[in-house]
């Protein structure tokens, strides 16, 4: 009997004959709405995946998770109170349990509401109903009127719907592979993925290039299309399912021993501003460099740093104190301190004025010309685009997938895109809703083609 | 030129960065540091601010008796929680971003918090110092002789330490959890109230409750030092001072005959057996009665007060001497011993009486007469030992194990919560870009 209970409380959330009836019938609506949206109907009888569904139904795919896992918990507390309570005499008294499963459902069922409400609210706009269905969808008693009315209703048609995205990443597939260089970076990603919610997700897929020694390269793209994560996978932060080879090693496989190797900035200064510059930097040295280097040696290398991105005048000074430009050069020289082979920028002209970001981008530039390899990632790339060697651009396809869709100098990029201006080709590839041209699939198929057949 | 690189590059494996142990050392240092700069200062005459109001406040009552020892100790307890918490609730939320960053260079997230660890200990280590001074500074009169180091302050110092360090911990773990510091901030007041009410120590909890009080360090703080205070061998005052404030409140006693008789005839009670076994008319016999009658003041006064018309007493008296009568039966007894219990029987069973059991007798009086009658100071000392011994408590018994057993579980609580931070910041990577 008490499993009969559980197995009631777990699929229909049901205790009675009257809310086992509503359960069935919000279950049988829910079912046509998942098909209305271009979901499979059957994941309306699957327990708590039906809740994260009902949420990517209603665009509410961040919020489905704690819906569903607030489901997952309100149900374990039933259960809980089902099996303390197995006996009339337990049952008639109020024991320590109950007034903590108490306790634990309301808050939770309280947590629960909210993120109905706003799932449901997903699902009026999705509709193009009134707000004041959602009076019928906050209960448990009335909620299948809804899913009844709109799943079976004709003239009620969902807005949109989720995409198929197997069949856009299968249309959008490319091949290709970059050949390893001994010297020089070489990056071969099939594919980075994220599982959330128990849902993969692709962020990355098919990049291969190849960057010779003492270039400096641009890193472009519109926003979401992937610049972060795929400078995280290629200095081994954020391992992707790829093969990195820096000067013929394998980045992934010896990531503690290469760590080094890389220095990566990222866009905001990531500093501690009561500290002095001149600490900053010999922390960062006794992190950054080997062991064995002494504490003379230490000094010498911050003191050189320091010359050499302008810092000695203000050595002494606060970080804080510093201004943007100071600031953008003392998170460069932490991570310059190491000397490594690659050297990775996030946006480091955030903030600066013309003149600054000219000054500062004329110093990586030394610094590519020194043999080392420089990736900015940059939005406003035209002022300084004659100090750069190659172009990367990333775009998101129609899958919502970052692809390559170009690699190359910047000449090329410029023929190939058939636009003169750096940001004009950003433009290009981002995607209508976002005020672009929406050719991201275009440029995608042209360059593999073109990487493919020359 | 590519195997010249190449080469570098291999002979880079051959390197060795710093490892956890050195990179505390980097990382304490710079705590240091910022201790100047960073206003992590202000945190001691802030301690010293709270200690003195919270000084002032418990000095008269604090280790003199029960109820002043337990809310002193509770004050101290909430000086430590605040302290502690304020100290470590801000400082990982707010470098959050740097902490990602330097994670990402080499940083060991163990090193960083046990550099924290040694950090606060130190900072707690002040607070507690500067606490103990201003409450001293203030009039609180702490003991002398300890139990363990024969220095009490030692000892007290030591269990505000780990009160002061566990909180710091907690609030330490809370920073690690929380990405920013309004998130943070908005948490504190919670866990506070938390750890006040379930301290298990002012407010009486209800029973499902109780398991709850073992996940809180107020509670084994209060616990340690009111068994350092030696809490359960003081006085307990309220009541003797409650009678006290009564003194000169009027009682009227309205009894009736019939209880005082009930209560003089209840033989098994022990102070009644008293009174009733004390000896009202010893045995007498005519010897006796003759020899109080030759030094009676008021015989004699009355001696030649006439009987009848030619008849004095004197002259009756001195008839009897002459008759010899005295001295034959001098050893005849002429009444037994009588107790006042005796007396009480006979009055009881005497009907007139018994018409008269409802009579009420009406005695104005004030608290005071009463304890005057008793002796006011056997009364407060009974009240005082009485309500102390009712008031035993066997968590504050003042003893070397029990001590240890509260400093054990605060240290527990320090690692436990110095590891869930270390678990928690191992995340940081997760953390949405």
């Amino acid at each position: 009997m008490i499993i009969v209970e559980i197995l009631l409380t777990v699929f229909l959330s049901a205790s009675s004959i009257l809310t086992m009836a509503f359960s069935v019938l919000y279950l049988i609506g829910l079912w046509k709405l998942f098909e209305k949206s271009g979901i499979k109907g059957k994941w309306a009888l699957v327990p708590f995946a039906r809740e994260y569904q009902l949420a990517r139904c209603a665009g509410r795919e961040n919020e489905g998770p704690v819906f569903s896992l607030t489901q997952v918990g309100l149900t374990c507390l039933d259960i809980i109170a089902l099996l303390i309570n197995q006996t009339p005499e337990r049952a008639a008294t109020v024991g320590t349990g109950d007034m903590i499963i108490a306790i634990l459902t309301m808050s939770l069922g309280l947590v629960h509401s909210i993120y109905c409400i706003r799932i449901w609210l997903g699902m009026i706009n999705v509709y193009g109903v009134k707000k004041r269905w959602i009076i019928l969808c906050l209960t448990n008693y009335t909620r299948f009127i809804p899913a009844l009315i709109w799943g079976f209703g004709k003239k009620y048609q969902p807005e949109w719907k989720i995409d198929d995205i197997n069949a856009e990443l299968a249309r959008l597939a490319t091949q290709g592979s970059a050949t390893v260089m001994d010297e020089g970076l070489t990056v071969n990603l099939t594919e980075r993925s994220a599982t959330e919610f128990f849902r993969k997700k692709v962020l990355l897929r098919d990049i291969h290039m190849a960057i010779p020694q003492g270039h400096m390269v641009l890193l472009l793209g519109g926003s979401g299309a992937g610049k972060t994560t795929y400078v995280n996978a290629i200095n081994g932060y954020e391992p992707a399912k790829a093969q990195v080879m820096l000067n013929g090693t394998n980045l992934y496989k010896h990531y503690k021993k290469m760590q080094y190797e890389v220095g990566f900035v990222p866009q905001s200064e990531m500093m501690r501003g009561k500290d002095t510059v001149l600490n900053t930097l010999l922390d960062a040295a006794k992190l950054r460099l080997p062991m064995e280097v002494t504490a003379k040696q230490r000094r010498k290398r911050v003191d050189e740093v320091m010359e050499i991105f302008g810092l000695t005048p203000v050595k002494n000074n606060l970080v804080e104190k510093l201004s943007g430009g100071q600031k953008k050069r003392l998170s460069i020289s932490m991570e310059f301190i190491s000397n490594p082979s690659l050297f990775i920028l996030d946006e480091p002209d955030s903030g600066l004025d013309g003149v600054m970001a000219r000054e500062l981008f004329e110093q990586l530039r030394k610094i590519a010309d020194t043999g080392k390899i420089v990736i900015v990632i940059t939005h406003t790339p035209d002022r300084v685009i004659d100090l750069f060697d190659d172009v990367i651009v990333l775009a998101k396809d129609s899958a919502r997938t970052g692809r390559l869709a170009y690699y190359g100098s910047i000449e090329d990029a410029r023929e190939f895109f058939q636009r003169e201006k750096m940001e004009q080709i950003v433009k290009s590839v981002n995607r209508k809703e976002e005020g672009g041209d929406g050719l991201a699939d275009d440029f995608i198929m042209k360059y593999a083609e073109v990487s493919q057949h020359g | 030129m590519a195997e010249t690189r190449i080469e570098s590059t291999k002979r880079r494996f051959m390197i060795r960065h710093r490892g956890r142990g050195a990179q505390v050392f980097i990382y304490l240092g710079k705590l240091l540091r910022m201790f100047i700069y960073q206003s992590d200062w202000k945190v001691l005459p802030m301690a010293a601010l709270i200690a003195g109001l919270v000084g002032m406040v418990v000095r008269r009552k604090f280790f003199i008796n029960m109820e002043g020892t337990v809310m002193g100790a509770f004050a101290m307890v909430c000086v430590c929680i605040w302290n502690g918490c304020f100290n470590s609730i801000q400082v990982i939320c707010r470098e959050r971003d740097v902490i990602k960053r330097e994670h990402r260079s080499g940083m060991h997230i163990s090193s960083y918090i046990t550099a924290h660890m040694l950090y606060q200990a130190l900072l707690c280590l002040l607070q507690v110092g500067v606490t103990l001074a201003v409450t001293r500074q203030v009039g609180v009169k702490y003991p002398v002789e300890g139990q363990v180091t024969h220095w009490f302050i030692v000892e007290f110092g030591i269990s505000m330490f780990l009160i002061t360090y566990a909180s710091d911990m907690m609030s330490l773990w809370i920073s690690t959890l929380a990405h920013t510091t309004t998130t943070a901030m908005t948490i504190m007041p919670f866990v506070l109230i938390f750890q006040l009410v379930f301290s298990g120590g002012m407010l009486t909890l209800p029973k499902w409750s109780e398991p709850l009080t073992y996940l809180t360090i107020s509670n084994p703080g209060l616990k340690v030092i009111a068994a350092q205070s030696d809490v359960n061998n003081q006085p307990y005052a309220t009541i003797a001072d409650l009678v006290k404030k009564m003194k000169n409140d009027k009682i009227d006693v309205t009894v009736t005959v019939g209880q005082i008789m009930d209560m003089l005839e209840a033989k098994d009670n022990k102070t009644v057996g008293m009174i009733r076994s004390q000896v009202l008319l010893p045995t007498m016999t005519v010897g006796r009665l003759k020899e109080a009658l030759d030094s009676s003041a008021t015989v004699a006064a009355h001696r030649d007060d006439p009987i009848t018309d030619n008849l004095t007493l004197g002259n009756v008296l001195d008839m009897v001497e002459a008759s010899g009568l005295w001295e034959q039966n001098k050893d005849e007894v002429i009444t037994e011993n009588t107790t006042i219990g005796d007396l009480v029987d006979l009055v009881a069973q005497n009907p007139d009486l018994k018409k008269h059991r409802d009579k009420v007798i009406d005695m104005p009086a004030t608290v005071g007469d009463l304890l005057n009658l008793i002796g006011e100071d056997k009364v407060m000392q009974f009240l005082e030992e009485k309500a102390a011994a009712a008031n035993y408590k066997m968590d504050y018994e003042y003893t070397p194990d029990n001590v240890a057993s509260y400093w054990m579980t605060l240290v527990l609580f320090i690692f436990v919560f110095a590891a869930l931070s270390t678990i928690t910041l191992e995340f940081i990577d997760k953390d949405k870009r």
